[in-house]
């Protein structure tokens, strides 16, 4: 048994690390870094770079490389993540990127040139430029960068004679380096593999060795530990979760034995029909219908039960029972809502198991025995038909978590399916490394103990 | 069909199929969710002929149109309008006679005089063969022919996501329980190019691809191309690995624990939540379409598929058909494909049902989460997701929400109608 489990982590761990490497490639294909976000950051490459590695954002992002000839070193050196995203899909696009370095410079140039134009003439012109020189660092689409610099001749040709000295060099220096590029393509280079070694001191290897002595970085968003955050949202979670498991339990346990016990009886086909269609209802769907029926009077001030969406917010002197009863009640739709799918989906497996049991021949012999009804439904029969709810325990966690998001999305309630969402569009990876990884984790753990708990509850089974 | 029966039972011989024809019909539920399923795969391949605010016929100036026709020829690239046809306002035109579809609206017309209004409210249009129905949404646009729309999208997910789902399941199930652990012998040479082959592979076909993958117009065919290119590496390196087995310490055969690897590939897909990967990995395209989405889930439904496959094999393989046919020396490929799969498709076709319950499931969430989701196109979970915002439009959630439940529904009556159909135990 002990060689079985031993097995069993030695397999869990290939399989973490494969996990980690994939949200970790995912986290870096997303554009947008967290100095970005921040609308109140400034742009300069010494400022950026202080910021990133503060972040630790400046190191390579892994032990390696595996690119194409078409990459040098010297992209990976533009540490602004959009300008360097632009860059690589000019190289892709055309492969020559000693060409599409010097087209990055020249807009550098001009972005000096345009800080060396004095006020007296920023006109409209003016303007126009400084708006195009922006989005030549964003824009790679062919079309798209052809009509800004067709735009900034125009203006440039336009103005008075003032502001062409500032860009005589610069504008069609920017023009020549372009048709540069397009011209000069060398394809070829991105069929040539090049592999390059960065060493350990790489974003994955401080991000996964910190990560597994428990250090889990800090949001990007408010900067407050990741932990911290997860903590918090996880408490709520795990609250409406368990009230909803416990509640599944308690009535489909005595629903399944009983319309297995009565099988083919009126009681046992109505409530198949009616756990039928509940097992079909979408989540989203029966949480929407609460919302929009049973929290507002609009349909009539008698369906006005509960309170709209979030937690309330009792400040905290107030008695606790008075914050306790307020919270339950802001629960009770999205506790319902995550109770009846688990519910009707257990009271059919309980079913079923039971009567596969019943039909079994030591039930008989219990009948034979003498032995009363009830000794022989629940001392032997449900005892036996436990064993495929071994299996559900162990996914759990992970269904748990795809649920609560969208019912704590609908309901407004600050818990981990929620705050994962909202850490997935705002690109806070920290959390959603985290939140990810130890999913990961407990669905194996969940998996490793399903097995194991079937394999002592069932001696059959042989490791 | 009937023919075929009759006849069969004539002669005393019923084949495998036309047994389970018959006892999937004594289910009064499902045969209904099946003539449904039928029902709403006609609304949505002629949803267009539905729902369409372009007449189905229109004589204008004494000229013949067709106008649904042309726009369907349009959709393909096979014609352009013409024009003084391209910004035609169809609803208001003078006709000399016209045949409009039978829900005058397409579902993505707004109708600025119509905003939220709901089914029994008073309604700004010109006669009641322009009611809106089913109501209207924040710009106007008819919910009704909203839903008839989104019923094309919601077949065109189920098939095509199982579709991959059972594409790829099938092959590395057969793969894993045909083989097992100890039945796949290959020579080292072999499984040396092909692991080396592999990482090429990946390399030319998905990382020197990137930009076409991601920027590329249709992400259908961008994926073909990649696939060729992969196919084209492995079997550059195969064609190496013959060459290599000239040397004897590679020609040496070794076994490949074949169950044990997809095994764990399915472990390790079952460990990461799909909704996390579908959050994650849908806003790395650039253009926003349901059929990004359906893509994706069908390269993450595959696991379910192939471990039924798998079982079935496993099961089938000691089979003695199988071993006479190994034993008449046929290949691998062929036992696989014509005597071993066909016979372990039964739980297979129960998967795919409810597989197709779960991916429509699915593919509204997402759309009602706003992920993935074309404003051009209009589907349920968008639909709904509306009607949360405004909760006083209730037609906008009870419409579409029954839409999806019944079309859930439907899918998982059949899937039970096929379990008790093909249960062995079941017969009468």
């Amino acid at each position: 048994m002990f060689q079985y489990f031993l097995k069993r982590i030695l397999v869990f761990v290939p399989a973490f690390l494969v996990i980690s490497l994939v949200v970790f490639a995912f986290s870096k294909m997303a554009p947008g870094d967290p100095i970005t976000i921040d609308p109140n950051a400034v742009f300069n490459q010494e400022d950026y770079q202080r910021q990133l590695a503060t972040y630790g954002l400046d190191k390579p992002y892994f032990y390696f490389s595996f690119t194409s000839l078409a990459y040098p070193n010297a992209i990976s050196k533009v540490l602004i993540q959009e300008h360097r995203t632009t860059l690589q899909n000019l190289i892709a696009q055309y492969g020559n990127s000693e060409a599409v370095l010097n087209y990055y410079r020249e807009i550098g140039q001009l972005g000096k040139a345009i800080q060396s134009v004095p006020d007296s003439l920023k006109g409209d012109a003016y303007i126009e430029i400084k708006r195009i020189f922006h989005q030549l660092y964003i824009n790679y689409e062919d079309a798209s960068v052809t009509s800004h610099l067709q735009t900034i001749e125009k203006n440039y040709q336009s103005t008075t004679s003032d502001l062409a000295p500032f860009f005589a060099t610069s504008i069609p220096a920017l023009q020549h380096n372009y048709q540069n590029i397009k011209t000069n393509t060398s394809r070829w280079k991105l069929y040539v593999p090049r592999l390059q070694w960065f060493g350990f001191d790489n974003q994955y290897h401080n991000w996964i060795t910190g990560f597994v002595k428990g250090d889990y970085g800090n949001s990007y968003r408010d900067g407050r530990p990741a932990s911290k955050r997860i903590k918090e949202a996880l408490g709520w979670t795990i609250i409406m979760n368990l009230v909803a498991i416990f509640f599944a339990f308690l009535i489909s346990i005595p629903i399944g034995v009983y319309s297995a016990v009565k099988k083919g009886s009126f009681f046992d086909r109505a409530v198949s029909l009616i756990l039928f269609v509940l097992f079909s209802m979408p989540t989203f769907w029966v949480a929407t219908l609460f919302l929009v029926f049973l929290t507002t009077s609009e349909y009539g001030a008698w369906l006005d039960l509960f309170p709209s969406g979030g937690l309330g917010n009792l400040s905290a002197d107030q008695p606790f029972w008075t914050r306790f009863w307020d919270r339950a009640a802001h629960m009770v739709l999205p506790i319902i809502c995550l109770t009846y799918g688990a519910l009707a989906y257990l009271s059919r497996q309980i079913r079923g198991a039971m009567i596969d049991t019943i039909n079994q021949d030591y039930v008989r012999t219990a009948r034979a025995k003498g032995l009363s009804e009830r000794t022989i439904i629940w001392r032997h029969a449900f005892r036996n038909s436990l064993f495929p709810l071994i299996s559900i325990i162990a996914m759990i966690f992970p269904t748990v978590l795809a649920g609560s998001i969208i019912v704590e999305f609908i309901f407004n309630i600050p818990g981990m399916g929620r705050l994962v969402f909202d850490s997935i569009l705002s690109k806070d990876w920290p959390i959603v490394y985290t939140v990810l990884m130890l999913t990961a984790v407990l669905t194996m753990l969940g998996n490793l103990i399903g097995d194991l708990l079937y394999a002592w509850v069932d001696p059959r089974v042989e490791y | 069909m009937a023919l075929n029966e009759s006849l069969a039972t004539q002669s005393g011989v019923q084949s495998y199929w036309s047994i389970v024809r018959k006892q999937f019909r004594k289910n009064k539920l499902a045969l209904w969710s099946l003539r449904l399923l039928y029902l709403l795969l006609f609304i949505g391949l002629f949803g267009n002929f539905i729902a369409n605010e372009k007449p189905l016929y229109a004589k204008k100036d004494g000229v013949h149109l067709f106008p649904v026709l042309k726009e369907i020829a349009v959709n393909f690239g096979f014609s352009k309008w013409s024009a003084e046809l391209v910004h035609a306002d169809w609803q208001n035109m003078d006709y000399e006679s016209v045949i409009r579809a039978p829900v005058p609206y397409s579902s993505h017309k707004s109708d600025l005089a119509n905003i939220y209004k709901g089914p029994f409210d008073q309604q700004e249009v010109a006669s009641n063969r322009f009611r809106h129905w089913l109501g209207t949404d924040d710009l106007g646009r008819d919910v009704l022919s909203g839903m008839i729309h989104g019923t094309r999208i919601a077949m065109s997910v189920g098939f095509v996501v199982m579709g991959i789902a059972a594409f790829i399941g099938l092959m590395f199930g057969a793969f894993a329980g045909y083989f097992g652990d100890d039945r796949l012998r290959v020579s080292k040479a072999t499984v040396l190019m092909n692991l080396i082959g592999l990482v090429f592979a990946i390399y030319y076909a998905f990382m020197v691809r990137s930009y076409a993958l991601l920027h590329g117009e249709s992400l259908l065919w961008e994926l073909a191309k990649s696939i060729l290119v992969f196919a084209f590496v492995l079997l550059l390196f195969n064609l190496l690995a013959k060459l290599l087995k000239t040397i004897p310490w590679l020609k040496e055969k070794t076994t490949l624990a074949a169950d044990l690897i997809v095994m764990r590939l399915i472990e390790i897909m079952n460990s990461v939540p799909g909704l996390f990967f579908l959050l994650a990995a849908i806003p790395l395209f650039r253009t926003k379409s349901v059929f990004n989405v359906m893509i994706l889930l069908g390269l993450i439904s595959w696991p379910t598929i192939a471990r039924f496959v798998r079982g079935e094999l496993v099961r089938v393989r000691s089979m003695n058909y199988v071993e006479a046919a190994q034993a008449m020396g046929f290949k691998e490929r062929r036992i696989i494909l014509k005597h071993a799969l066909p016979n372990s498709l039964t739980p297979v076709l129960i998967a795919i049902a409810f597989g197709i319950a779960s991916a429509i499931l699915a593919e509204s969430a997402l759309s009602f989460l706003g992920i993935g989701v074309d404003p051009n196109e209009t589907t349920w979970g968008q639909l709904l997701a509306k009607g949360r915002t405004k909760t006083t439009a209730w037609w906008l959630t009870v419409f579409p929400g029954l839409a999806i439940f019944m079309t859930v529904t439907i899918f998982n009556l059949i899937g039970e109608g096929l379990t008790d159909a093909l249960d062995p135990m079941q017969k009468r």
